[in-house]
């Protein structure tokens, strides 16, 4: 079964994780911008940051047959920063114009403070002067009240609902956005946010139509393989395999496609995997030899 | 008149293009966020017609791309400074910098030459070192007009050695042959066989062209390799050492002579056969 993991950091994750994600049948990463851990001090970081997005990782995913795409975007928490929130926004323009980007992401709340809500609304047209869907991080505290404020948002700038992805659901999220004609996402994690069985029980009250799931799988613990791992617990719960294919592949690919910038087709043959090629003079084979791996 | 030939090359795709080239008159500012769109809107397609001269350079346009020609079109219209260029290379992604570099040969050489064609040899990227090296004659042209300087050309045709390129694919490569890039190609060479890999074969036709110490004990070595390639550019330095240097005759035509009965192809035995007449 193929699988297009729609959200990940693999920035933050070593070449291990590559290997097993293209052994698993992951064909493609969207690997949205985020916040790295610690606040960023100058705008210059993040044009570092987004240009990594754009060049190293996407040559790191490729030397293991894996297509990189970002979305690109001030997260939340960091458009409460006035150090840097309005040089970032600034510049992103350019990043957001760049082949490999299929979105503008992360954007949203996360204190669900007024600037935040601000940056979330520039943001929002940054994506439809850009012809852009957007990924939307959903707060992990007073996470219901943070979907309806970000829905309001979306709303108060009439942004097309079904180019908005609101990510980091639940069950209790599920009840309010399944019916508003936006996309819904489930982060995977080994202990928190949702797990594989609470997901198996989402899908079976509810289907898969606008579902994507994702491992999130960034800097903390977490793991990359969650959504390999919920399509076994899915198969084995009873749901048909084109069900599940549909949800892991399909279904991001129909969201990000929506960008005009990637489509099934493209992702037919895995990304060309030439271990001699380098970027900006690097390589992932740290001296090894090619011909020996 | 840059602007005209680009504009010629553009064909169905001339009124996007212009559409493009009015927004960025109107408002320069747009070129960082216009140019990564370019292969986008206007396809990767070759725009053909094989190699040609356009205005001063030579272009192979088989290997130029309709989003190369507009990207050309646009740069070369505009007149950008040389900062504006660094910025479009300095924050591009691989495709972006890919048409600024072939940009380049439709724009008048100078410093800004000598900037991104050392930008190409810090990065190492092969389809950067095509768009340089391969897809026009920008570096020869380049050298000749003394924009690029010796050592930077040197360490360009290096690194064309190290990714392991086909030095046929470089326009004019072997013109740039000499003494100092021989002893780097052989130095090369040494360092790789100490480690147990392979040489680039054309290290052997660069040694005959322009021989270093020990260029011509290396060359007949090149003889009794295994691997025919290396025979066939150990036969091609040869020749071209034993028409530049007539105190080399006698020698080389000693080994060819023993060499040519036991070489299996026709082709090189046919090379060692000329080797052998002193």
């Amino acid at each position: 079964m193929l699988i297009f993991e729609p959200h990940i950091h693999m920035f933050s994750r070593i070449t291990d994780d590559y290997e097993k994600l293209s052994f698993a049948g992951v064909r493609a990463v969207l690997e949205p911008a985020f916040w790295l851990g610690q606040n960023r001090t100058s705008v210059g970081t993040f044009i570092d940051y987004f240009e990594t997005l754009i060049g190293w990782e996407r040559h790191r995913a490729q030397q293991f047959g894996i297509h990189h795409f970002c979305t690109m975007g001030l997260n939340p928490r960091e458009a409460n920063d006035d150090r840097v929130n309005k040089d970032v926004l600034a510049v992103l323009p350019r990043y957001c114009e760049k082949d490999s980007c299929v979105g503008v992401g992360e954007i949203g709340l996360d204190d669900q403070t007024k600037t935040e809500e601000k940056f979330m609304a520039e943001q929002l047209e940054l994506a439809r002067n850009h012809d852009l869907p957007v990924l939307v991080h959903t707060p992990h505290r007073d996470k219901k009240k943070g979907f309806e404020r970000c829905i309001a948002i979306v709303k108060e700038a009439n942004f097309p609902m079904e180019r908005v992805l609101l990510d980091h659901g639940n069950e209790e999220t599920i009840k309010i956005t399944r019916d508003l004609g936006c996309w819904s996402g489930f982060s995977i994690y080994p202990h928190t946010k949702m797990d594989p069985a609470r997901m198996v029980s989402i899908v079976l009250e509810y289907g898969i139509e606008r579902f994507v799931i994702n491992s999130a799988a960034d800097w903390g613990v977490s793991d990359p393989m969650m959504v390999p791992r919920t399509c076994v617990k899915l198969e084995q719960a009873g749901v048909p395999r084109d069900k599940v294919e549909q949800l892991v592949w399909k279904n991001p690919i129909d969201f990000f496609a929506q960008s005009g910038r990637l489509n099934a087709e493209m992702l037919a043959q895995p990304a060309s995997a030439n271990l001699r090629e380098t970027f900006d003079g690097n390589s992932v084979l740290r001296g090894q030899d090619p011909d020996k791996l | 008149m840059a602007k005209s030939r680009t504009h010629d090359l553009l064909g169905p795709a001339a009124a996007l293009a212009d559409e493009h080239l009015a927004e960025l008159r109107n408002d320069r500012t747009r070129l960082p966020v216009l140019f990564p769109g370019l292969p986008r809107r206007f396809g990767k397609d070759p725009v053909g017609g094989g190699v040609q001269t356009i205005g001063e350079a030579t272009i192979d346009l088989d290997a130029l791309r309709v989003c190369d020609v507009v990207a050309a079109h646009l740069v070369s219209a505009i007149e950008p400074t040389d900062a504006e260029l660094v910025d479009l290379f300095a924050h591009g992604d691989i495709e972006e910098r890919a048409m600024l570099l072939r940009s380049l040969s439709f724009l008048p050489l100078g410093e800004i030459t000598n900037n991104l064609l050392g930008e190409v040899l810090r990065t190492n990227i092969v389809l950067h070192l095509e768009a340089a090296m391969c897809d026009s004659d920008l570096l020869a042209r380049a050298i000749a007009a003394g924009a690029v300087d010796t050592e930077t050309a040197n360490r360009l045709l290096l690194k064309f050695a190290f990714v392991d390129m086909d030095l046929t694919r470089a326009f004019r490569a072997e013109g740039h042959a000499s003494e100092a890039l021989s002893t780097m190609l052989q130095d090369l060479a040494t360092e790789r066989e100490a480690a147990g890999r392979s040489v680039w074969r054309h290290t052997y036709r660069m040694l005959g062209l322009a021989p270093c110490p020990g260029a011509l004990g290396r060359l007949i070595g090149g003889l009794e390799h295994g691997d025919d390639g290396v025979r066939q550019a150990a036969a091609d330095g040869l020749l071209a050492l034993r028409k530049n240097d007539q105190r080399t005759h006698s020698l080389i035509a000693q080994f060819a002579q023993e060499r040519a009965p036991r070489e299996p192809r026709p082709a090189i035995r046919e090379q060692l056969q000329q080797l052998a007449t002193n």
